[in-house]
């Protein structure tokens, strides 16, 4: 094991190989209070690369409920049980994560789930923390409460599919920190499996190997977000490039957001992989859930969101979120108008950051009838 | 007090070569018995002109990741060769069938790996060593379910599985066309990259070399044959390949045995195994 510094856990720690960082790293930031479940991300997922023989129960991405949702089943329960309770001190994580806390025999604290383990992927769905008695009513955090969680693979630093290959049939290109799975090295082992904490590699059994998301590398060459992220209905995400803490840039979206406003967190941090799609949390879920799931920044990210309509910046980079097909990698707000620029510097989206707001009448005097409601 | 100890050990000598008379002839090392055919039954009663070889099988706890609680204990070998291949029988214990490989399913399975270089020194067990390959070759029972037959569908693995379109089975694709045949590669990325890891076979067998740990490569080509059946209580595997070059008549080279036991989860590194064993080349032919 070598000595690698992961600055989402704030520390040195364990991994299998040495640190090696991308020149740039693929990201992305969801905003989780967007989401609304209606899985057209999953669908365009599954649309574009997974239709075929052996890939039918495959997700490369999914949208689950939280607290009772989980695709496979209890996929973050079942870790979070094995690896036990760690301490954050300040943002430095005290416990240990799935490589330190990896048994003798293995290089990576992990689990299989089995054919079963994936038949019920929409289990929990809509299911609420809680019973909604009579006469209960709204509050922050709410006393009842579920949310959407949207997942694909984290294209992690510290990649725990990549760390547990014995063959190195993982690799992450160093032109954008896209992990990716060898088609023709793979031996279908699926030690992979076991060892991604987000279950997000998957064995096909009609090709003998394990696959996993591509963050649709054909469009990120070409500058363009990944199909999940186009078509997502809510325009909850945001793909980029994100910078190591000390590097980050105002002008970069996901440097902004997770870096210089940390409105947005990473999933699991204590599994210790640095993992790269970023979540603004829930604001109406209670903070230890939050904290659990995304760190100890979760408190700061949920006060600074419910104030986002009041903070000019914000407001305006959250409405490039869904704005255009184009990576963009900087922005700049001037005004009431925000604009996304690709990494020439090229404008490639420009967005107001209020929509005019029309108010119609309710009752319309010219015919006596009442419009509220008409279409 | 001499004479009676000479005598006592003199009637244990006798005793122990009358039980071992009607035991089958075992041996120390793998002797691979001259034999004009070799047969590809395991079955064949021709197996039993070669001497047993029995050994008992260590768990692969040298790298990571290691199989760190044992399964299979124990393997025998029977081995012949016609001059050209050399053919081996290896038999084990395994009351469960596990031909399937699936989400968290694994097949069983076993592998005969030799020193590419018979002359020069001998490289490390565990899969060679840089500059010292091995040559492996690996049979599986999911392979020989295929070749003996099962379907390669979905519904093979999953019987009640319902699919309800596969893009390439569109009416608009002609079945069996060059077009909708590239559009099905396409769905299988492993397939479309050559790497054909399950599915229609021939063989159910792959030679394959390797120059240490991790570093197992398919064989420019698969020259190697075999044939597993169940037997009353496991596996009866025949893995026939070419005889080493330089392994002439009453020469010795080494060789190695590996066990999967799919119900044990084991693939890949997690698999019991010998260390080198001496393979003889029994004078004749």
């Amino acid at each position: 094991m070598a000595r690698v510094f992961n600055w989402q856990i704030g520390r040195e720690m364990s991994y299998w190989y040495p640190e090696s960082r991308p020149k740039r790293q693929f990201a992305a930031v969801f905003d989780i209070n967007k989401c609304i479940a209606c899985q057209t991300c999953t669908l365009a997922c599954k649309t574009t690369w997974t239709s075929g023989r052996g890939q039918e129960y495959m997700l490369w991405n999914n949208v689950e409920t939280k607290p009772y949702g989980f695709y496979p089943l209890t996929w973050d329960v079942k870790l979070l049980d094995m690896l036990g309770a760690g301490r954050w001190r300040g943002n430095v994580y005290e416990g240990r994560t799935i490589f330190e806390s990896a048994p003798a025999g293995e290089r990576v604290l992990g689990w299989r789930p089995s054919s079963e383990d994936y038949a019920y992927p929409n289990t929990g769905e809509d299911d609420c923390a809680g019973r909604v008695d009579h006469g209960m009513s709204l509050s922050l955090p709410h006393l009842s409460w579920f949310f959407y969680l949207a997942r694909i693979c984290n294209h992690c630093t510290y990649p725990a599919c990549l760390a547990s290959c014995p063959r190195a049939s993982i690799y992450k290109r160093t032109e954008d920190g896209i992990v990716l799975l060898d088609q023709a090295r793979c031996r279908g082992y699926q030690e992979c499996v076991r060892a991604c904490p987000y279950k997000k590699v998957f064995y096909n059994p009609m090709t003998g190997t394990s696959e996993k998301c591509i963050a649709c590398y054909p469009k990120i060459e070409q500058g363009l977000q990944p199909q999940c992220f186009v078509n997502c209905i809510g325009k909850i995400r945001l793909a980029g490039w994100v910078s190591q803490p000390q590097q980050a840039r105002s002008e970069n979206p996901i440097d902004y957001l997770v870096h210089v406003r940390k409105v947005a967190l990473p999933l699991f941090p204590q599994f210790g992989l640095e993992p790269n799609v970023y979540y603004i949390p829930p604001v109406h879920v209670p903070l230890p859930f939050l904290r659990q799931m995304f760190g100890p920044g979760a408190d700061h990210a949920v006060n600074l969101y419910r104030n986002a309509a009041r903070d000019p910046d914000l407001a305006a980079l959250l409405c490039l979120f869904g704005s255009t097909e184009s990576v963009v990698a900087r922005w700049r707000r001037e005004g009431e108008t925000v604009t996304g620029s690709d990494d020439q510097g090229a404008a490639v989206v420009r967005v107001p950051v209020r929509e005019p707001v029309f108010v119609r009448p309710a009752f319309d005097p010219k015919f006596r009838v009442i419009r509220t409601n008409c279409p | 007090m001499k004479t009676i100890v000479l005598s006592c050990l003199a009637v244990l000598l006798l005793a122990s070569g009358t039980a071992c008379s009607k035991r089958p002839v075992t041996s120390a090392e793998v002797v691979a018995a001259a034999s004009p055919a070799l047969p590809q039954d395991p079955g064949d009663s021709r197996w039993n002109r070669a001497p047993e070889f029995s050994g008992a099988l260590l768990l692969q706890d040298l790298v990571e990741p290691r199989l760190m609680t044992p399964s299979t204990a124990q393997i025998r070998v029977r081995a012949l060769t016609d001059g050209t291949n050399l053919a081996f029988r290896l038999q084990w214990v395994d009351p469960t069938l596990d031909d399937a490989a699936a989400p968290s399913r694994f097949p069983d399975g076993c592998a005969v790996q030799l020193p590419r270089d018979v002359a020069g020194e001998t490289p490390a067990p565990q899969m060679g060593e840089p500059g010292r390959p091995v040559e492996i070759t690996f049979w599986r029972a999911d392979w020989q379910a295929a070749v003996n037959g099962r379907a390669d569908d979905i519904q093979s693995l999953y019987p009640n599985a319902s699919v309800d379109h596969y893009p390439f089975q569109a009416p608009a694709a002609e079945p069996g066309s060059a077009a909708q045949q590239a559009m099905a590669r396409r769905y299988a990325p492993a397939d479309a990259a050559g790497n054909r890891r399950v599915g229609p076979r021939k063989s159910p067998v792959e030679d394959l070399v390797a120059q240490g740990p991790g570093t197992l490569t398919p064989a420019g080509q698969s020259r190697s044959s075999g044939r597993g059946i169940r037997s009353r209580d496991g596996w009866l595997v025949v893995i026939t390949r070419p005889l080493p070059a330089g392994l002439t008549s009453g020469k010795r080279t080494q060789v190695a045995f590996a066990i999967w036991e799919g119900s044990h989860g084991e693939a890949g590194a997690r698999k019991m195994r010998t260390g080198w064993v001496p393979l003889l080349r029994q004078s004749g032919l």
